[in-house]
């Protein structure tokens, strides 16, 4: 469509500084006997880092944790994915938000939350089940690795929901069609037909997963340390944590194996959907998706996910509201619920420092994760539709900061801002948000990209189409799903950043996770649930209207 | 498409001037120690132009100063941290020279550096709930933490990563709490056969015992204030120790004489009261104790300033009690 070298070089040039400045800059200061990044030379800290002898059972840790809240939150989005784009569940609009809930919550909230509802001293879902069935001990320990496992994955539930829900409603029906003529029942088709053609999106879910979760803190923090379980990022945070001079190189030195461990499994992914013809289901034929009618069903799975919805994302919503009106921590009781007052929903909004994160991070939010989407889209039609070796490169850069450990990549970003003029400036915030969180947008937009056979541009050109007409009025449209995906997915990570910003933001330049942070490190969980439930208001508005956008966008383009 | 990439670069280099105002001639203050808002606005409303606060946590403390003083950038004309910290900056030729008659009647030891002021100690204490235990089972001595009956009922800090917690039980051994090693390291087993819940740092202690999820912790007593009206009370042992708090100005502070100026503020009685009083910090200024019953009274101690090296190595002999299965 474009010059396509050209596009791709000037792609690998941006997105390269982007994400290479910070790596390079932990690179040298994990090379370097100093705590900063230009230090005499030493490889004392790859040493260390490898030779710890715990380090094979926290890779092991690493590995089920990832790799088990890869699989809840693929397996949870699938179903959620399938229900609300291919079925005809009632309130189905609700579930669709519901999905995307975890997203806008502070992780370490909803860590938390979890924690208030299933500890196995007083959890209140554990009292609550004691009592109703006579139990002597608590039946579920949240401090186990299952427990975090289940956390994570609900944490990320949205991350592959969005990625995988597009892909669903973009689904040509006449190869299910084709499936049932030939006699094979509903299930065997969603196994035979449905689930493979998908593979991109699942794929991609999970490995954006598996990378996310390698980098996630607060569950590992909140929920495995109290069960003493350690993965790779509380690993890291115990080597920074031992000495008062937090050595970030040595973290980056452990971090490398995250960072080798993401560009491997973007290879692999890239193999598994090497021929990607055989993943389009948008060609110039025309295409429709069908819903499949649950008949006697409807009602008994619209209960199955209701419950489902009620018990793993909204009762931790509402344990955060009932927190937000208490004075202190305390479980449900007469007493609680008599100290109850509005009192910390006043402090947060007569607090200056509060609205004015409030305002950064909105601002952060929406240009952010505008610009950041528009990038998106030109690196995954490079990535999409070059294929080459050069957008293998492309591909694997936009990974690099992401793959990162959150508390070291922030470092990174420090070490290579200070020496530009832009340090402790909201600019430094909004670049470094965009290079880390690039594959929010590319995953997304990329498993849109995927279905859409190069006989539509091919046909536009032929009627004497420019390249970006054809962009605007033939691929654009088709891409509306993934679009709003993308930019869904990065304004609610924007509104939540924190491990960068945590770093980043100076006075004048707070945002709404720091100043979380903040309260959570005083103790004061009041006013930061209260601070966390008007982070999730905001993320719900900014997704209602880009939902509404977006299904206007596409009927526009469908009428013109 | 080039216009495209054009146009997304400017609309970034457009962001650059949003929010990047930074009163420059303010005296940017960097500290560890939290909740400090109340002395800061005391010290605007009586100063012009007054002081900004920026908050940055242990972990990154040393990290974000050394980088931006590496690169020439360093915005703090006033630094405060846990004093091993401060020493470290010291070293590095981060902190400016300075005397402050503020302190004149502050202990020796907490003035004795040319650079660096100490004015509080970071103390700990066993903290517990007090609707859930009983007056007669509060524990009157560091010993009484070992009894099984706490068993699966505590919370403290990671005695093999957090830097204070590790510095903390190597004072008690210091300050011969339990006469010789051989108590010590009684009361180490003890409290590791009691199976505390372990958390990153102190900032997370209170929660689960206010809450009930534990009943008891080693925690500070300054929550007992900032976290009012929570059931909190602290166990009154005899003797408390903690990791002194320094402050100094400086090297390349942009007004010295502000920051001086700042600096004989915050070590003000006036400054004090408000940070015992308010935050529930135990300061040494002559006469001020934060409002907590008994604290007045009880023995609070520094603790040495423990090197890195010591601390990874107490760390790892930690581990081996702690993390025993």
């Amino acid at each position: 469509m474009f010059k396509k070298p050209t596009l791709t070089t000037t792609l690998i040039v941006i997105v390269g500084f982007l994400t290479l400045c910070p790596v390079i800059m932990l690179l040298l200061g994990s090379f370097s006997a100093d705590f900063v990044s230009f230090g005499q030379f030493t490889t004392i800290k790859y040493v260390e880092a490898y030779t710890d002898p715990d380090f094979a059972a926290i890779l092991w840790n690493t590995v089920l944790f990832t790799g088990g809240s890869a699989l809840v939150a693929t397996l949870l989005a699938l179903f959620l994915a399938y229900v609300n784009t291919r079925t005809d569940l009632p309130f189905k609009f609700i579930f669709k938000v519901i999905a995307i809930v975890p997203m806008m919550i502070p992780h370490i909230l909803f860590s938390v939350s979890w924690v208030l509802l299933l500890n196995p001293s007083n959890g209140t879902l554990n009292r609550l089940l004691m009592d109703l069935f006579g139990l002597k001990e608590a039946l579920f320990d949240i401090y186990t690795l299952p427990g975090m496992i289940l956390v994570e994955g609900l944490l990320d539930l949205p991350i592959a929901y969005l990625i995988i829900a597009p892909a669903m409603s973009a689904f040509d029906v006449s190869l299910e069609e084709s499936s049932k003529v030939c006699g094979a029942s509903n299930l065997r088709t969603l196994m035979k037909v449905t689930l493979p053609v998908l593979r991109p999106a699942i794929l991609a879910s999970a490995i954006l997963v598996i990378v996310r979760s390698l980098a996630s803190f607060a569950v590992p923090s909140v929920i495995g340390m109290p069960g003493r379980i350690y993965v790779l990022s509380t690993h890291i945070y115990r080597n920074i944590a031992t000495g008062f001079a937090a050595d970030f190189g040595k973290a980056a030195a452990i971090g490398m194996s995250a960072l080798a461990a993401s560009i491997t499994l973007i290879y692999v992914y890239r193999y598994l959907t090497s021929e990607s013809g055989k993943f389009v289901t948008i060609s110039s034929r025309g295409f429709k998706p069908t819903m499949i009618k649950l008949k006697k069903g409807k009602y008994p799975l619209f209960i199955v996910v209701g419950f489902l919805s009620f018990i793993l994302i909204l009762l931790p919503v509402m344990v955060l509201f009932y927190t937000s009106m208490l004075p202190y921590s305390m479980v449900p009781s007469a007493k609680a619920f008599a100290m109850m007052s509005w009192d910390n929903w006043t402090e947060v909004l007569s607090d200056p420092i509060s609205l004015l994160s409030l305002k950064n991070s909105l601002f952060l939010g929406v240009v952010g994760a505008t610009i950041g989407t528009t990038l998106s889209i030109f690196v995954s039609y490079v990535i999409v539709k070059v294929r080459s070796t050069a957008s293998g490169i492309l591909e694997s850069l936009s990974f690099l900061s992401f793959s990162f450990p959150g508390i070291v990549i922030g470092v990174g970003f420090m070490w290579f801002f200070v020496r530009t003029p832009i340090y402790g400036t909201i600019t430094a915030l909004l670049i470094g948000y965009i290079a880390t969180y690039l594959p929010y947008g590319i995953r997304p937009i990329s498993s849109a990209f995927v279905q859409i056979h190069s006989h539509l541009e091919e046909s536009s050109r032929v009627c004497g189409a420019t390249p970006f007409y054809t962009m605007r009025r033939i691929v654009i449209p088709l891409l509306i799903p993934g679009i709003v995906s993308g930019w869904i997915l990065m304004a609610s990570m924007f509104l939540r950043e924190l491990t960068l910003s945590v770093v980043l933001s100076r006075p004048g330049t707070e945002v709404l996770a720091v100043q979380i942070l903040n309260f959570a490190e005083d103790g004061l969980w009041g006013p930061l649930s209260a601070l966390g439930i008007i982070m999730i208001f905001i993320s719900s508005i900014l997704v209602i209207i880009a939902a509404v956008l977006g299904k206007k966008l596409s009927k526009m383009e469908v009428m013109n | 498409m080039k216009k495209m990439l054009v146009l997304l670069l400017s609309l970034v280099l457009i962001c650059g001037s949003f929010g990047a105002a930074l009163a420059a001639e303010k005296i940017n203050f960097y500290a560890n120690i939290t909740a400090i808002e109340p002395i800061i606005d005391d010290f605007n409303s009586s100063h012009t132009p007054g002081a900004i606060y920026t908050r940055i946590s242990t972990s990154k403390y040393l990290a974000t100063v050394l980088t931006e003083f590496s690169a020439g950038k360093l915005r703090a004309d006033v630094l405060q941290s846990p004093l091993p910290i401060m020493q470290i900056l010291k070293e590095k030729g981060v902190l400016a020279p300075y005397k402050s008659a503020a302190a004149a009647g502050y202990p020796t030891w907490a003035q004795e550096d040319d650079s660096i002021i100490q004015f509080g100690i970071e103390y700990v204490a066993p903290i517990y709930n007090k609707d859930l235990v009983k007056p007669e089972d509060v524990p009157t001595r560091y010993e009484d933490l070992t009894d099984p009956k706490w068993y699966n009922k505590m919370v403290m800090p990671d005695p093999a990563s957090h830097a204070t917690t590790i510095s903390w039980l190597v004072g008690m051994k210091e300050a011969k709490i339990f006469g010789d090693d051989a108590g010590w390291m009684k009361f180490l087993k003890g409290l590791a056969a009691n199976k505390p819940m372990f958390v990153k740092s102190f900032g997370p202690t209170p929660a689960p015992i206010e809450s009930g999820e534990k009943v008891l912790g080693i925690s500070m007593p300054k929550y007992i204030i900032s976290k009012a009206p929570a059931p909190l009370a602290w166990a009154k042992v005899d003797t408390l120790l903690g990791t002194p708090r320094g402050i100094a100005v400086a090297a390349n502070a942009s007004d010295p004489k502000a920051a001086q100026e700042f600096v004989d503020y915050w070590l003000s009685k006036n400054a004090m009261q408000l940070l015992a009083s308010q935050v529930g910090e135990y300061v040494l200024a002559p006469g001020v104790f934060p409002p907590i019953d008994g604290i007045s009274t009880v023995k609070v101690l520094p603790i040495r300033s423990l090197s890195d090296d010591e601390i990874r190595s107490w760390g790892k002999e930690f581990r081996k009690i702690f993390y025993e299965k």
